[in-house]
């Protein structure tokens, strides 16, 4: 079919990016957004701007505040679809185990446990047999947040990255994990269709035309953070790789998962089952004490990350302490398990073997535990380098053949233009959107959330169907004027958050940058400017008249371009 | 604050670095000195590049763990080589100030 290995290469870079390269961009601009995560959530939810802390005192202040943590509804409802009969009343469902988590970023504290349930599961293979709760609590107070307060940097724009936000069927995990491949083997492909690697290294000429200069960005922007675009791509297969692409142990292996699983539990001396004996909770701060003076001993001094308990009130009950990893590239370890009962230390985990190790640093270096504001803002600047060598790759395509389907009468090179407007200035439209609506719907509107979800979508919808109405113009080998009107609208609505922030929360940028320091929101709202600058910088390059003789030009110049050169 | 300072001087001798290895490449060169009739001194130029990209790694490991430091270097060079990027296509001309006369040949 090819004559060549470059031509093949050159084919599937084309095809496969095309396809899956609007899937990268999602992945791209949220993932770069959820560096910043916990920051837009203080934006988001502006009764918990305070300064983060570590994890609060179990004994006094998150021992009360589990006594009214409440069966998840959305969850009851699908349990209840798994098991014989009705469940009881939530208010009467006993808690068996228990987590609190934190980071150094977070003013406020993730905590949950699991239900027990007394029915049976109708499928007697199903061993789920509890009900989760989930909330967030504000430890200074103990209060919890209220549910209709969506955190939107780490419950919208974080999983957008990954799940798409598609939960039917883990639908959106599987779309993304396939753009994750693929992007590796767009990658491969691309630096052998790249015949210059070293040699136009640094070039980028804006003043050559459309085609030439989106290619030099799309080559630059992919070979100067090849290793970036290479280790996000390959960590993030490697994150999900055992729990959703390749669950071999809850398929093929799971009876010899179960049986490790209780012959681990027996060799590490924590219960995997409870005794069925009644027995009280000794003192989990002291428990946390002697985690930390471990710590130390190794070496290693640290703050708690995640606190978990299992059989709680039973014989067998156990306080599980996991240090943060707040100062290297690692997520919460160094675990300490004590007896619930007792306090005293049953199991001690033993330091990280090799293969443990590189795959600690693997999955770390994706997700972000670190206290380092330099790589933070560095890994958003490669997220962004990676939107725009999709976006440019999305260019080269219309580029390329809007002058052939001009001739042809084909709407192809139409279509695809209104869908990377979508996928390029739409998808920003709809984040800034949620953040305007976010200001303007009162705080205690019931369902707010949701709400905010549901503009999410409708003003992506909206920018869909508004590139797709400007876009005639491409198919007669013209630009589409959606390009232009997107980026401006992004202006003013990436102001208009500002502006809302400061009115209708009082945290002005003089406010949060000099007299009263809050970097969390003056940097989403310091972020929010330079995205208006760039949006009217765009505008303004974009109103530069296109003559006919330039498009002459395109169009003479398009026969002559037969491949990527 | 000295993990600051490390830092500070890793961004610049891998920014130094990065322009150095830039102007080795004759096209590059000409962008800077569109007038003049040099050339690059290309053997010095890669030396003195390869020697600060070296540097600023030294500088990261300085600052940082080193399973962080090989991170900020890696996303550092990236940055760097864009901004160098950025500078020859608009503003080629400030690229003269880390051009003494030791990295001109005569043409």
């Amino acid at each position: 079919m090819f004559n060549s290995l470059r031509m093949s290469m050159g084919w599937v870079h084309t095809w496969m990016g095309l396809v899956l390269g609007f899937v990268l961009m999602i992945c791209f601009f949220f993932g770069a957004l959820s560096v910043f995560d916990r920051e837009i959530d203080r934006w988001a939810i502006p009764d918990t701007r305070f300064e983060p802390q570590p994890m609060p005192s179990f004994d006094n202040v998150l021992k009360p505040i589990y006594q009214q943590l409440q069966p998840d509804p959305v969850d009851m409802a699908a349990t209840e679809r798994r098991v014989v009969g009705t469940l009881p009343d939530p208010e009467t469902l006993k808690l068996e185990s228990l987590f609190a988590y934190t980071t150094h970023r977070d003013p406020v504290l993730l905590i949950g446990g699991e239900f027990a349930i007394p029915n049976q599961p109708i499928d007697p293979a199903d061993d789920h047999q509890h009900v989760h709760g989930r909330a967030t609590v504000n430890p200074a107070t103990g209060e919890m947040l209220n549910d209709d307060a969506l955190k939107i940097g780490s419950d919208w724009f974080y999983p957008m990255h990954f799940s798409l936000n598609l939960n039917w069927m883990m639908l959106g995990y599987w779309i993304v994990g396939l753009a994750a491949l693929v992007m590796l083997a767009g990658l491969v492909s691309g630096i052998i269709i790249h015949r210059k690697i070293f040699r136009e290294f640094f070039t980028f000429r804006p003043w050559k035309n459309l085609f030439r200069s989106s290619l030099d960005l799309h080559n630059m922007t992919g070979v100067v953070a090849l290793p970036f675009h290479f280790f996000f791509a390959f960590t993030a297969l490697v994150i999900f790789a055992s729990n959703i692409y390749l669950p071999v142990t809850h398929t093929t292996l799971k009876p010899l998962h179960e049986h490790h699983e209780m012959l681990e539990a027996e060799r590490k001396g924590l219960p995997h089952e409870p005794a069925g004996i009644p027995a009280p909770l000794a003192s989990v701060d002291a428990m946390v004490a002697e985690a930390k003076r471990r710590w130390a001993e190794r070496n290693m001094a640290g703050e708690v990350g995640f606190l978990s308990m299992n059989h709680l009130g039973d014989e067998n009950g156990y306080v599980s302490i996991y240090r943060a990893g707040s100062d290297r590239v690692a997520l919460v370890g160094e675990g300490i398990h004590f007896k619930a009962s007792t306090g005293e230390v049953i199991r001690e985990e033993p330091p990280r073997s090799v293969v443990s190790s590189i795959d600690e640093f693997l999955t770390g270096l994706h997700l972000q535990h670190f206290e380092h504001w330099m790589l933070r803002w560095l890994y958003v600047f490669g997220g962004l380098l990676g939107a725009i060598c999709i976006a440019t790759g999305f260019i080269l395509f219309v580029e390329k053949r809007k002058a052939k389907h001009a001739r042809n009468g084909s709407q192809g090179s139409r279509i695809v233009d209104a869908l990377a407007v979508t996928t390029v200035t739409g998808m920003v439209l709809a984040a800034v959107g949620m953040l305007v609506a976010n200001r303007l719907l009162p705080a205690d509107l019931a369902g707010k959330g949701q709400w905010e979800q549901t503009i999410f979508w409708s003003v992506w919808g909206l920018a869909f169907l508004h590139a797709a109405w400007r876009s005639s113009p491409v198919a007669k080998a013209r630009y589409n004027p959606a390009w232009r009107e997107q980026s401006l609208l992004l202006g003013l609505m990436s102001l208009c958050a500002v502006g809302l922030n400061w009115v209708t929360t009082g945290d002005h940028l003089i406010k949060t940058v000099f007299t009263d320091t809050y970097w969390a929101v003056a940097g989403v709202d310091l972020s929010l400017i330079v995205t208006a600058l760039i949006a009217f910088y765009a505008a303004a390059k974009l109103r530069a008249p296109v003559t006919e003789q330039k498009i002459d030009d395109a169009l003479s110049r398009n026969k002559q371009v037969n491949a990527y050169d | 604050m000295t993990e600051t300072m490390w830092l500070i001087a890793a961004v610049v001798a891998a920014v130094l670095s990065m322009g150095w290895l830039a102007l080795a490449y004759e096209t590059h060169w000409q962008q800077v000195f569109p007038e003049s009739r040099t050339l690059p001194e290309t053997g010095r130029l890669k030396l003195t590049g390869w020697v600060f990209l070296s540097l600023s790694a030294v500088f990261c490991l300085k600052a940082d763990h080193p399973s962080m430091a090989v991170l900020v270097w890696v996303m550092l060079l990236a940055v760097a080589a864009f901004s160098v990027a950025m500078m020859l296509s608009h503003r080629p001309a400030a690229l003269k100030i880390i051009c003494p006369p030791l990295f001109v040949a005569k043409a």
